[in-house]
C-alpha cells in the first residue's frame, strides 16, 4: 500500500564528526536547482543551516526561501520519517544527515523497506585532514570503517588543505575498504546536486534547471553521457552491465521498456547500488526513453558507456 | 493546626537506623510528624487513630528509579507474554505458554474488535523462538483479512500476518536486512529493527511515543505503580513539550493520582545549551507530585541486542561490538555543559566501555567544575567492574543497576553475550556496597514488569529463568535490597530528604504489605502481598 503518489527518493549523508557533512548540506541547499529538498538531521547539534538561507523557523522546522526544509530527527526515527512523508508540500528529495556515530545502512534500510521511500544511495564524507587520526581511535574505528564500507559514493573532503601525496594515500586506503564506490576529492563540501542526488530527469532537454546546472564551473571535472533508445531492453542483462561499470561512472538514471514484461521501468545507479522500479505514474514523463550518466571527465565516460551499452544493443 | 492521623501496624519498617521498626506513625499535613509507640506520639497532641493496617506491615513507599510511562499505555494492546501479568485495572493476564495459547489469546481479542481496527499485541517472549519461530501462518490462522502485528517483549522485533505484509508490499524477497524470509522464499512475517517495522507501524498506526504520552497512559501508569507498592517513579525519557508538562501537572495534582512522578528530559534531542536551558526551565515547574529538571542521556544500546559498547574481549559469541548513540567526544562536551549548569544527569550505559566513557566524561566535567550539589547516575550500569565502582565512589556518581536482567536475560548473558566471568559479575550490587556507591535497582518497565519487591528478589537471589545462580558474591541481603528500592532509589532521584524512609519531616508515603519482607524469607521476597499504598497520608487501596 502506497500512501504517497510516488516514492520519495532518500539519500543518506554519513561521515564522522567534523568531516564536513554540514558544509555539503549547505552547498546542496544553495544549489538545489529547483529541487525541493527536505533535510532530516539525525544529530542533536544546532540545525546546520546557514542563517541567510533560512526563511522561517516554526517549532523544529526550518523553511528555506527556495522551498527546501530542514528539521531535527530528535532521536525518534518513527516520528521523523512520518513527518517527512506527510510533509506539505511534498519534497522531491529526502536527505538524511546521519549522526557521526550512525551506521548509515541502518538508516538507508528505512528507504528500502518503506514503499513510499526510494533508496537513492549512501554518500559518506571523509575528512582528508583527520581521517587517519580518527581511524586510530579504537572506540570509533569500527563505525568509521562501517561508514566507508557501506557507502555508494565517498567524498574525500578538505582536499585543498592536504598535499597530493596525502590525498593519494587516503584514496588508496578508502579503495581498500570499499572497492565499488567512487571516491571524489572535494573541498569545502562543494559537489553538484546532480551527482549527490542523481540526475533529476533521465532525458536531457526535459529539465531546464538541471541543464543550467551543467554549466556550473564546479562541474568541470564531470561529464555527461546520454543514450536514447526506444527498443525493449533485457532487464537482467542491463543489471549485469550496470553492476560491472567502473566506479568513475558516478550516477546513472534511465527509463526503458522491458523485454520481459513490455512495461516501462526506471533504473538508477549510484556506486555499486542498482535499483529498478516500475514506472507507475509517468505524469511528468516526456515519453522519451533512454539513459543518462554522469562520470569523471578524466575517465573517458563516453567511451566506457558507449562500449557497455553497445553489448546491450546486440 | 490541622489534625494528626496515627496509623498503627503489625510492624513498620522505617529505614531509619535510629528507629528501625516501630508500631505507629503519625501524619500531619501529609508529612510524618512522629514514629514510635503510641506513647511516643502522644506528646504531639490530639490525634485520630486509624488501625486499618493493624494486621499489615508498613514500609516506606517503594521507589522505581527507571521505568517508562508507556508501562501504562502499552495495555491498550493485547498482552501475549510468557509470564502472568496484571493490567492497570487489575485484570489478570495469565502468561501464554504455547504458540496455541498465543493464537487463542489473539483470536479472543480479534472477535472483540471493530471492522477496521488492526490487532496489535505486545510482550511476546523470546522463549518461543528457541525451536520453532512464530510466523505469518500462525497469525493468518487467527485472521486472514485483518492486519495483525505481534510486538516482541524487547520492542526490537515484531511478527505480522500476511495481511500486514501486503500492506507494506512485503510480498517477495527484496533482500532487505530485517525482513526475514521463509523456506518458500517470501517474507515469513518476522521483522527486525525499526527500519523493517516502520512501514507496518505507519500503516497500522502503532506509535509508541504517542501511546506513552497519552492522558490514559499517564493515568494507567499511576495504577501500575500503585499495584506494586510504588509511590514515586521516574519516567526515564520524555520530550516534555509544554503541553505534555501541563497535562502531567494536571493529572498528578489530582488527589486520586497515587504517585509522585519524575520525568526526565531527553538530552539527545536538541543542542547541549538548549537542553541545559530547558532542564533549568522545567525545574521551576516542579510540584510536590511532579518532578522535572533532570536529563537522560543514552550512550550505547542493550546487551541482549548485542548493541552495548564493550571493552576487550567484547562479545562472548564473537558478535561485533555495539553502537554509540553519541560519540565519546560529544558526550564529554554535553556532560560538561550540563554539569556546569547544575543539571542532574542520568546516563544510560550498559557495556563496560560505555561506562568507562561516561565516567571519563563525568571526571573531566567535575575537574572543570565541581558540583557537590549534584549526584549524577549511571543507569543500567550492568557491566561495571570493581575498578569502575571505585571510580564512581571517587567521583560521587551513583548507579541504578538492572537487577531484573539477572532473571530475564541472565542465561543468555552467561551462554551468549558475556560468557561466565562477566555474567557472574553483572549488576554488581555487592560491589556497589563494598565501595559505598549510592545505588538502586530497577525494572525498566515495560521492558520487564515493574515490581520493586521482585527486583529486590532478583538482587538477593540472582537466579536466572532456568534456575542458575548468576554470581554468588554479588548477592545482597534482604535488608540491603529493601534499602535499595526505597532510600537508594530516592537518593538517585535526589529526593532522599523527602522520601525513601519513614522519618520525621518526610512525606507520609507508604507501601502497605500483607506480609513482612524482612521475615518471609529471601526466596519468597517476590511473593509479598501488597494491599496498596499511602501517599501524603492518603490511602490508595489497590482497586
Amino acid at each position: 500500500m502506497k500512501i504517497r503518489e510516488k516514492p520519495l527518493p532518500m539519500t543518506v549523508l554519513a561521515g564522522f564528526l567534523g568531516a564536513g557533512k554540514t558544509t555539503v548540506v549547505n552547498h546542496l541547499l544553495r544549489h538545489a536547482g529547483g529541487r525541493r529538498i527536505m533535510v532530516l538531521v539525525n544529530d542533536f547539534g544546532e540545525l546546520p543551516i546557514d542563517e541567510e538561507l533560512i526563511a522561517t523557523k516554526e517549532e523544529n522546522i526550518l523553511t528555506l526561501a527556495n522551498g527546501c526544509a530542514c528539521c531535527s530527527m530528535g532521536g525518534d526515527l518513527y516520528a521523523a520519517f512520518s513527518a517527512a512523508l506527510d510533509f506539505i508540500p511534498p519534497p522531491d528529495h529526502l536527505l538524511i544527515e546521519a549522526s557521526g556515530v550512525a551506521e548509515p545502512k541502518r538508516i538507508a534500510n528505512f528507504a528500502r523497506a518503506e514503499p513510499d521511500l526510494a533508496m537513492n544511495g549512501i554518500v559518506t564524507v571523509v575528512d582528508a585532514l583527520n581521517y587517519e587520526n580518527a581511524r586510530s581511535d579504537a572506540r570509533l574505528s569500527e563505525i568509521l570503517k562501517n561508514q566507508i564500507q557501506t557507502a555508494h559514493m565517498l567524498l574525500l573532503n578538505k582536499c585543498d588543505l592536504v598535499g597530493s601525496q596525502d590525498i593519494e594515500r587516503h584514496k588508496k586506503a578508502l579503495r581498500k575498504l570499499n572497492k565499488s564506490a567512487p571516491v571524489l576529492t572535494i573541498s569545502n563540501g562543494i559537489l553538484a546536486a546532480d551527482i549527490f542526488f542523481g540526475i533529476e530527469n533521465p532525458m536531457p532537454g526535459s529539465n531546464p534547471a538541471a541543464e543550467n546546472e551543467h554549466h556550473h564551473s564546479h562541474e568541470s571535472n564531470f561529464s555527461r553521457w546520454s543514450f536514447k533508445t526506444e527498443g525493449a531492453i533485457d532487464k537482467t542483462g542491463l543489471r549485469e552491465i550496470l553492476e560491472t561499470l567502473p566506479s568513475s561512472v558516478l550516477r546513472l538514471k534511465g527509463i526503458f521498456k522491458s523485454l520481459e514484461d513490455g512495461q516501462l521501468w526506471a533504473v538508477h545507479k549510484v556506486g555499486s547500488y542498482v535499483d529498478f522500479s516500475h514506472l507507475t505514474t509517468p505524469d511528468n514523463f516526456s515519453g522519451k526513453t533512454g539513459f543518462v550518466a554522469i562520470g569523471l571527465s578524466s575517465s573517458n565516460l563516453t567511451e566506457i558507456m558507449d562500449k557497455a551499452f553497445a553489448s546491450l544493443e546486440e | 493546626m490541622s489534625a494528626i492521623t496515627v496509623f498503627s501496624a503489625k510492624k513498620i519498617i522505617t529505614m531509619n537506623p535510629a528507629r528501625p521498626t516501630v508500631t505507629h506513625v503519625a501524619v500531619r499535613d501529609g508529612k510524618i510528624i512522629a514514629t514510635g509507640t503510641i506513647d511516643d506520639i502522644l506528646g504531639w497532641g490530639d490525634y485520630s487513630l486509624d488501625d486499618s493496617f493493624k494486621e499489615k506491615v508498613i514500609m516506606p513507599g517503594l521507589v522505581e528509579g527507571h521505568c517508562h510511562l508507556m508501562a501504562g499505555g502499552i495495555w491498550k494492546f493485547i498482552y501475549v507474554g510468557y509470564q502472568d501479568r496484571v493490567d492497570p485495572d487489575g485484570n489478570d493476564w495469565p502468561g501464554v505458554k504455547t504458540l496455541e495459547d498465543v493464537q487463542a489469546r489473539l483470536a479472543d481479542a480479534e472477535a472483540k474488535l471493530g471492522p477496521d481496527e488492526p490487532l496489535v499485541a505486545w510482550g511476546f517472549d523470546p522463549i518461543f523462538l528457541m525451536d520453532r519461530r512464530l510466523d505469518k501462518t500462525d497469525l493468518d490462522a487467527v485472521s486472514s483479512s485483518r492486519p495483525i502485528a505481534v510486538m516482541h517483549s524487547n520492542f526490537h522485533l515484531m511478527t505480522v500476518n500476511s495481511t500486514s505484509l501486503s500492506l507494506a508490499n512485503y510480498v517477495a524477497d527484496m533482500d532487505i536486512e530485517g525482513i526475514a524470509i521463509g523456506p518458500d522464499g517470501t517474507p515469513n512475517g518476522e521483522l527486525q529493527e525499526m527500519a523493517a517495522m516502520f512501514p507496518i507501524m505507519r500503516r497500522l498506526g502503532i506509535n509508541f511515543r504517542e501511546v506513552g504520552r497519552s492522558r490514559e497512559s499517564v493515568i494507567d501508569f499511576g495504577k501500575v505503580c500503585n499495584r506494586v507498592g510504588v509511590t514515586t517513579a521516574a519516567d526515564l525519557i520524555n520530550d516534555l513539550p509544554d503541553e505534555d508538562v501541563a497535562e502531567m501537572t494536571d493529572i498528578t495534582n489530582g488527589s486520586d493520582y497515587p504517585i509522585r512522578l519524575m520525568s526526565l528530559l531527553n538530552g539527545l534531542a536538541q543542542p547541549a545549551e538548549e537542553t541545559s536551558a530547558r532542564a533549568l526551565e522545567l525545574k521551576k515547574k516542579c510540584t510536590d507530585k511532579l518532578r522535572l529538571g533532570a536529563v537522560k542521556i543514552v550512550t550505547d544500546g542493550s546487551i541482549q541486542g548485542f548493541t552495548a559498547r564493550l571493552r576487550w574481549p567484547y562479545h562472548y559469541n564473537g558478535a561485533p561490538n555495539g553502537i554509540w548513540n553519541i560519540a565519546p567526544e560529544q558526550l564529554n562536551e554535553l556532560v560538561a555543559i550540563l554539569n556546569e549548569a547544575g543539571v542532574q544527569m542520568h546516563i544510560h550505559t550498559n557495556g563496560d566501555e560505555a561506562i568507562e566513557v561516561a565516567l571519563d566524561a563525568l571526571e573531566m566535567a567535575k575537574i572543570q567544575k565541581n558540583r557537590p550539589d549534584l549526584i549524577h547516575v549511571l543507569q543500567h550500569c550492568q557491566m561495571a567492574d570493581r575498578a569502575q565502582f571505585r571510580k564512581m565512589k571517587r567521583l560521587g556518581v551513583a548507579a541504578n543497576l538492572f537487577a531484573n536482567h539477572l532473571y530475564y536475560f541472565g542465561d543468555k548473558h552467561y551462554e551468549l553475550t558475556m560468557g561466565p566471568d562477566r555474567a557472574l559479575r553483572m549488576d554488581a550490587c555487592q560491589s556497589a556496597i563494598d565501595y559505598g556507591v549510592t545505588f538502586t535497582i530497577h525494572s525498566d518497565a515495560p521492558v520487564t514488569p515493574m515490581a520493586p519487591l521482585f527486583t529486590a528478589w532478583c538482587a538477593v537471589n540472582r537466579l536466572t529463568e532456568s534456575g542458575r545462580t548468576l554470581g554468588e558474591y554479588e548477592k545482597i541481603t534482604v535488608a540491603e535490597a529493601l534499602e535499595a528500592i526505597t532510600l537508594g532509589a530516592a537518593a538517585t532521584l535526589q529526593m532522599d530528604h523527602e522520601i525513601g524512609s519513614i522519618e520525621v519531616g518526610k512525606w507520609a508515603d507508604f507501601a502497605i504489605l500483607e506480609d513482612d519482607p524482612e521475615t518471609i524469607g529471601a526466596e519468597k521476597l517476590k511473593d509479598v502481598g501488597i494491599w496498596g499504598t499511602v501517599l501524603a497520608g492518603e490511602k490508595h487501596k489497590i482497586p
